[in-house]
């Protein structure tokens, strides 16, 4: 064989490997991306009877309870984007922080049985969901680094590819919940 | 559970009584071994002097093997009664002190189809022992563990057997948490301490023997430990930032090579002692410090799993 035609079969293959490894990357987070849906899906459907449960008793925080309703509807419209939905989990994490926050000041909610069982499916979810954001960030830390890295960059580049978002791990559920605040409240 | 200063306290003040008894047992024995020994090495010498020089080679190394295995022999023989006593008057009440609920069974070791299950060592052995059987439970956790020798047969092409360590050490097993599927392993991270990050990080990407890699988002715990799981996102749901957190500390407790899997809803773990954990020393005493707090450290080390890493916290849907 020829120098030239070596070199042109080793380029190929490096081409082939750099794209493949692209495309392996792309569908990573993709998959994973779909695991996250699967689960906010869970916890959107715990909404409803969350909210049918608490609202007798929670006459201060009716807004919160509607807003929850509304992000609930919004992120069962069809057709959203990764992005779009990134940013409603992180809205209805927050509103179900608050909602549970609140519930600690009804004694009668919180030995409610039925409540107190949505509570703990809610938490499992979200510590499910958890896991998935993590998992999602490192596929997302993995497929962008490998857009901005010398060589695939290049290649990323031509197939057209676009860095994407990080989940923001909500603040907090990184501090543990602060007992001055919840008599301020 | 009782804290090490509180078992120190019971291992010099309920047990002294005891001690003493064994340490003049100690004595008795240490001085007949130390005769018989050297009895027995001036007789083994007086025999080599006289036939070496009509020997070759290999028989030579044959009868060197033979004198180790009658110093084992001899040694065994003075000290295994010993070891019983020992055992069931030391071991037994620490164990019980530490919780009543657990049983203790000298000559036992957890069952090799646990060992097999935990695949945190890719090779199958081919012969096991062990010793010092706990299990029973804790908080309401099932927890076993025992010291565990596994060992690999090798034949090479002129038929000479040789045997290779895979695991020495403790191996201990309870239940977990949570419930899942997926298989994860995390293992002592010697790639990434040898290579530095990047050639670690390919290399251990690339292990064929092993399950997709897992890169977790806590920098000091992916310098100890690398993670392989059949599922991405289980692997995070198991090892959540706070328990990441908890294994690194124990594993700063323990000082020794630590691997752990979660499989079937059990975690396993083995700590790489390269040694058999609970056994009396002759040649030192059983007053020393250090002797002490060796086994005594062991046993909270290995009884504490349930307690440290927060076993006994079940989820509502385990309940």
């Amino acid at each position: 064989m020829s120098t030239p035609l070596i070199i042109l079969i080793v380029v190929a293959i490096i081409l082939i490997l750099m794209y493949n490894s692209l495309v392996a990357k792309k569908n990573q987070v993709d998959n994973i991306f779909a695991t996250i849906d699967t689960q906010l899906k869970k916890r959107y459907d715990l909404i409803p009877n969350l909210v049918a449960s608490v609202s007798k008793y929670m006459e201060h925080e009716k807004s919160i309870l509607e807003d929850i309703t509304k992000l609930r509807s919004q992120a069962n419209k069809p057709n959203l984007s990764q992005k779009e939905k990134i940013e409603l989990d992180s809205k209805v994490s927050n509103a179900l922080g608050s909602i549970m926050i609140a519930v600690e000041n009804y004694p009668d909610l919180k030995a409610n049985e039925n409540v107190m069982h949505l509570q703990h499916s809610l938490n499992e979810v979200e510590d499910q969901i958890a896991a998935a954001r993590r998992a999602y960030n490192q596929a997302v830390t993995d497929y962008n680094n490998a857009l901005e890295m010398i060589p695939t960059n290049f290649m990323a580049n031509a197939m057209g590819y676009l860095p994407k978002d990080l989940f923001v791990i909500p603040e907090n559920q990184r501090k543990n919940i602060n007992v001055r605040e919840l008599f301020n409240q | 559970m009782k804290s090490i200063s509180q078992l120190t306290d019971f291992y010099y003040k309920e047990l002294y009584p005891t001690l003493q008894e064994l340490e003049n047992d100690r004595k008795k024995i240490k001085k007949r071994v130390i005769y018989v020994g050297i009895i027995y090495l001036l007789f083994v010498t007086l025999i080599g002097l006289a036939i070496y020089k009509q020997l070759s080679l290999d028989i030579l190394f044959l009868f060197a093997v033979f004198i180790l295995a009658g110093m084992k022999f001899i040694y065994s023989y003075f000290v295994d009664e010993y070891s019983v006593d020992f055992k069931n008057k030391i071991i037994a009440p620490l164990i019980n002190e530490i919780d009543n609920n657990l049983d203790y069974s000298p000559h036992l070791h957890i069952p090799t189809a646990e060992f097999n299950r935990s695949k945190l060592f890719s090779d199958r052995p081919d012969r096991v022992s062990g010793n010092d059987y706990v299990h029973g439970k804790i908080d309401d956790i099932p927890i076993l563990f025992s010291d565990f020798y596994a060992e690999k047969k090798h034949t090479n092409s002129r038929n000479k057997e040789s045997w290779e360590k895979i695991f020495q050490g403790l191996f201990i097993i309870s239940e977990f948490p949570k419930n899942f599927h997926a298989q994860t392993i995390v293992l002592p991270d010697s790639a990434q301490k040898f290579f530095g990050n990047l050639i670690g990080n390919w290399l251990q990407a690339n292990n064929f023997s092993r399950d997709e890699l897992v890169k977790m988002d806590n920098s000091e715990f992916e310098k100890e430990f690398v993670v392989y799981s059949t599922d991405q996102i289980e692997a995070r749901y198991i090892l959540t930032p706070r328990l990441m957190q908890k294994l690194l500390s124990y594993k700063k407790r323990v000082k020794h090579p630590l691997y752990i899997s979660f499989i079937g809803g059990k975690i396993y773990m083995a700590i790489e002692y390269n040694n058999d954990m609970f056994e009396p020393a002759i040649f030192r005493s059983l007053l020393e410090y250090k002797i002490a707090m060796d086994y005594i450290q062991t046993l909270h080390l290995a009884i504490g799993v349930v307690e440290e890493l927060k076993l006994n916290q079940k989820l509502w849907s385990k309940i």
